[in-house]
């Protein structure tokens, strides 16, 4: 749908991103507070960004979170990426509606719940918490956000330009790795990032499967908030923000300069072709 | 009886096969014809092959033989079975029974990237959308392994045969779609197949480009000597382009002919009807002649017919439809000599078209037939106007008598 | 043979990492706590099934239902989550149907600034309202000068209710903005030339073909709500109970294993049918887009 905006739509969505981006505005600027207290302004300074860096255990918390997330995203990508294609291409086998149950399932549950259940498996098979079962708790629970993302774009993928590369001689393997794949890669990269925040983002499951071993930085961030707000935390979150904004204006200009060259290639081969 | 008008595009349905089968070979027809030579192999071989998809029949005992450089075209509405047919050819279906042959070999249970004697062009036309058009036509030579030199040289060889070197790094997104088919035509071709694939091919592109596309595709089909198998709803582009025609209904074939022949003498009203405009009467066998013609007794109305008999042959009282092509239909104010194929009527409508005119007649019961009559002359005096009273008639070898 | 492979791969990862801890978590509800490690009893023993089977009991359901604590908490939920829905609704809905107006080339970069605050970090997100909420916050600092009073609204249910729809906004905006975009103009403008007025073709045209949107961001914030954790703990103070919550200290401060397992298994059973009925919806969207 299109059309003229009115005033009413002009409004609203301004409004609506106003609510969005207010709250995170101020966090920003206040982590830039020289005052201790959050409500008087005693001017400009990044001293609290300094006092991070030598918080030893804050970093080592930020460390293992980093792993967790890489680890646990790549393998939730590749197992995203067979659990997509299973829901898209193969229509008929024994317990499919399980299957895709499985799979959406973990977007809507409770996070208590998968973080309980989790733990409770790990408990029972006598598997000692701290990275790797955080890991399994992750990848567990991104692998199905990455197959719905990727899945929504095999959907619409024209299956005729597989069959075209099987007639050209290509066997499904080689097809799939030569042509789908490449088509199909700006939603695997998306999943992957998903995939990456939401593991970089966990609380709930991370409480409930981590060891003593590795504390992870929402851990630490939300022991800290309980004890109230400082402007410590203010900074943590001002730079965390800062590293998902960077990423994602990189990714829009590479976006630009791809299209921007391919807009340069065609006035070149049309200027040759004169 | 009733009057079938397929479609409204094509202006003189008589002239447009003949003419342009004129222009396409210098060679006359009849030298080509292998499926009339009892010797001849044929290059692909359909025994009895039936697909169901569940309980829908979508192909249903199909046997069929396509020889060695012809244009064969596999014509119907959608769904009518002519896309699964030729998709169990290129081995994305497997038939549910019978088989397949190609070249003398047994390709039913070959899976597609194992048939190197056929390449398909689709639909769609399926470009990779992140391969340069020289990596798009180079694709299938890659997969053979072949050395990278001669890959080089079939692809500008493609490339030079559809006129398309100068947009060698583009990639598909950046070309128009009469550039992108023919990148569809390049790629399949570059594989030098046997038998060439062709699912409607042109459907994309706009009137005027697809008849270029369409000379295109013979000149191509020529100059290489390969087989092509073409799957299309248009019938002009079907009459233009091929050596014969297999008309589809149902899942199942319904005439194999040449255009000449499916024009000329349709088998059944189907046929009749789904190749260019034309008049069905229904009629009753009233006596058979000496001679073998037929004479027929109109049902919805007064007239007496005389036409050549089917091939099959007709009986007395048999009921029998009289196919007329509206161009075969003579329409005048004074009233014939005989009265042996020949009907009054009321002119109902006129569609000025140019060069010719169509008039539509009310005759007999409530019923309506078509005739053309090519506006040649400006005189005025024998102009026939809404609402005159008119007559039809037409030569005894016009009409063709149908069975079915 | 390859097919198994690909969907046999995926298929074991969730049997083992997603169906069996929930029958294990069933099974746990059914046991009694221990003061051991694991902290239950009985511990599955193959050597003996008699006894592993006797030593299971619905005791802690029976808790649950018989002491107010928990059956109040799970109403409260209840409630917490449909009003907060609700709530996230009526704000996304204006948000994504002028989104959805918005001229073509601007409509990417409004989803994506929709898309955004989501990754950034949630615990983050609702961090930043107590800043706003507290009673010597943002908020009441920008009131006084208004010379209205102090509002009390972090440590009460409001703050959960601002938290909620703060935090799942964007789950609402883009099911609401994918059905709307997708709605065809001229069929407004023929609805107009049929003589229906601007609200009245809103009522009878948009809002009835934007419904497989609503469903979708209703599941989509309902669901998880009534489960959360983090933002009645941190916003809605002592005051605010929520089921969630109860999990938790059930868990980690009161170390009773197998009635968190209970509660976790009557949430479930609460969560059950908008589960079914999320994915139907979403089943239903996938085929008509086909």
């Amino acid at each position: 749908m299109k059309g003229r905006m009115t005033w009413f739509n002009v409004t609203s969505v301004a409004l609506g991103f106003a609510f969005l981006y207010i709250p995170i505005l101020l966090l920003v600027i206040y982590s830039f507070n020289d005052s201790k207290l959050v409500t008087v302004w005693g001017g400009w300074s990044t001293r609290w960004y300094a006092g991070l860096l030598n918080n030893e255990e804050l970093m080592k918390a930020a460390w293992v979170t980093l792993r967790v997330a890489v680890v646990s995203s790549t393998i939730a990508t590749v197992l995203g990426l067979l659990a997509a294609i299973v829901l898209t291409r193969m229509n008929r086998f024994p317990g499919r509606t399980l299957f895709s149950g499985m799979v959406f399932a973990p977007l809507v549950m409770p996070e208590v719940i998968t973080g309980l259940s989790l733990l409770l498996l790990f408990v029972a098979v006598g598997f000692d918490r701290g990275f790797w079962t955080l890991t399994l708790a992750h990848t567990t629970l991104t692998m199905c956000f990455a197959a719905v993302v990727i899945q929504a774009r095999l959907y619409d993928f024209d299956k005729s330009v597989e069959e075209a590369a099987m007639d050209l001689g290509a066997s499904p393997l080689k097809s799939f790795m030569q042509v789908t794949l490449p088509i199909i890669a700006p939603s695997v990269i998306s999943a992957w990032l998903l995939a990456f925040t939401l593991s970089l983002d966990d609380f709930v499951i991370a409480s409930f499967t981590t060891g003593p071993g590795a504390t992870t930085l929402p851990m630490k961030i939300y022991s800290q908030v309980r004890l109230g707000v400082t402007p410590e935390i203010n900074a943590i979150s001002t730079l965390m923000i800062g590293v998902v904004a960077l990423g994602v204006i990189v990714a829009a200009l590479s976006q630009k300069r791809a299209m921007v060259r391919q807009q340069a290639e065609t006035r070149a081969v049309d200027a040759g072709a004169k | 009886m009733s009057v079938a008008t397929t479609n409204d595009t094509m202006p003189a349905p008589a002239a447009s096969p003949s003419a342009k089968k004129a222009r396409r070979t210098p060679a006359p027809q009849s030298s080509f014809a292998p499926w009339k030579d009892p010797n001849a192999t044929p290059i692909v071989r359909f025994e009895n092959v039936t697909k169901r998809f569940g309980s829908f029949v979508a192909v249903n005992n199909i046997s069929l033989d396509i020889y060695e450089r012809e244009f064969f075209a596999l014509l119907g509405p959608s769904g009518c079975g002519k896309t699964t047919l030729l998709r169990m050819l290129a081995g994305f279906e497997k038939p549910t029974e019978g088989r397949i042959i190609v070249n003398g070999k047994d390709v039913t249970d070959l899976m597609p990237y194992e048939r190197d004697a056929v390449n398909m062009m689709f639909q769609s036309y399926a470009l990779f959308p992140h391969m340069s058009v020289e990596r798009n036509i180079g694709f299938g030579l890659r997969q053979e392994g072949m050395p990278a030199a001669d890959i080089d040289a079939r692809v500008d060889e493609a490339m030079g045969m559809l006129e398309l070197k100068q947009f060698a790094k583009r990639k598909p997104h950046q070309l128009s779609g009469g550039q992108q088919q023919r990148v569809a035509l390049a790629r399949a071709i570059a594989k030098k197949p046997r038998i060439m694939l062709l699912d409607e091919p042109l459907g994309a592109l706009d009137k005027r480009l697809r008849q270029t596309a369409q000379f295109e595709l013979m000149h191509i089909q020529e100059s290489t000597g390969t087989t092509f198998i073409i799957v299309t709803h248009d019938q002009e582009e079907a009459m233009t382009v091929s050596s014969r025609i297999a008309v589809m209904d149902h899942g199942e074939l319904v005439q194999v002919s040449t255009p000449g022949e499916i024009y000329e003498t349709p088998q059944s009203q189907y046929v009749a009807s789904f190749i260019g405009d034309v008049n069905i009467l229904e009629c009753r066998v009233s006596n058979v002649l000496p001679d073998g013609q037929l004479e027929l007794n109109w049902v919805d109305g007064t007239g007496k017919f005389v036409a050549q008999p089917p091939p099959s042959g007709a009986t007395k009282d048999q009921q029998v439809w009289l196919a007329l092509r509206p161009e075969k239909v003579r329409i005048g104010l004074d009233r014939p000599a005989t009265d042996v194929n020949a009907i009054p009527g009321k002119v109902e409508n006129i569609g000025y078209l140019g060069s010719i005119s169509h008039y539509h007649v009310a005759v007999g019961n409530d019923e309506s037939v078509t005739a053309l009559r090519a506006n040649a002359s400006l005189a005025v005096d024998n102009t026939i106007n809404w609402e005159n009273d008119v007559w039809l008639d037409w030569p005894a070898d016009a009409g063709v008598v149908l069975i079915r | 043979m390859r097919r198994w492979i690909v969907i046999g791969i995926p298929y074991f990862w969730l049997l083992v990492l997603f169906l069996i801890p929930f029958l294990i978590v069933f099974k746990i509800s059914l046991s009694d706590t221990a003061s051991a490690m694991p902290p239950y009893t009985p511990v599955l023993d193959f050597a003996n099934l008699r006894a592993f089977f006797a030593g299971l009991d619905f005791e802690n359901y029976g808790f649950i239902f018989s002491d107010p604590l928990y059956t109040n908490a799970y109403w409260a939920s209840l409630k917490i989550a449909f009003i907060s829905t609700l709530l996230t609704l009526i704000i996304a809905y204006p948000v994504a149907y002028g989104m959805a107006r918005a001229p073509k080339q601007w409509q990417p970069l409004l989803v994506m600034f929709v898309i955004l605050p989501f990754w950034t970090s949630f615990l983050i997100r609702v961090y930043a309202w107590i800043g706003i909420l507290k009673k010597e916050g943002l908020l009441n600092l920008f009131l006084s000068n208004f010379g209205i009073d102090p509002l009390t609204i972090h440590n009460t249910v409001y703050a959960v209710y601002i938290g909620i729809v703060y935090s799942y906004l964007p789950f609402m905006i883009l099911p609401l903005y994918a059905s709307l975009e997708k709605l065809n103009p001229a069929l407004l403008e023929a609805a107009q030339d049929l003589g229906s007025p601007p609200w009245k073709t809103f009522w009878q045209v948009t809002f009835p073909l934007s419904i497989p949107g609503v469903m979708a961001g209703c599941f989509l914030v309902f669901i998880p709500a009534m489960g959360e954790f983090v933002i009645p703990d941190l916003l809605g103070g002592s005051d605010t109970l929520m089921i969630g919550k109860t999990l938790w200290s059930e868990f980690f401060s009161n170390r009773d294993w197998p009635l968190a397992s209970a509660v976790a298994v009557i949430l479930l059973f609460m969560l059950v049918i908008p589960i079914v009925l999320f994915q139907r919806n979403q089943q239903n969207q996938r085929e008509a887009a086909r």
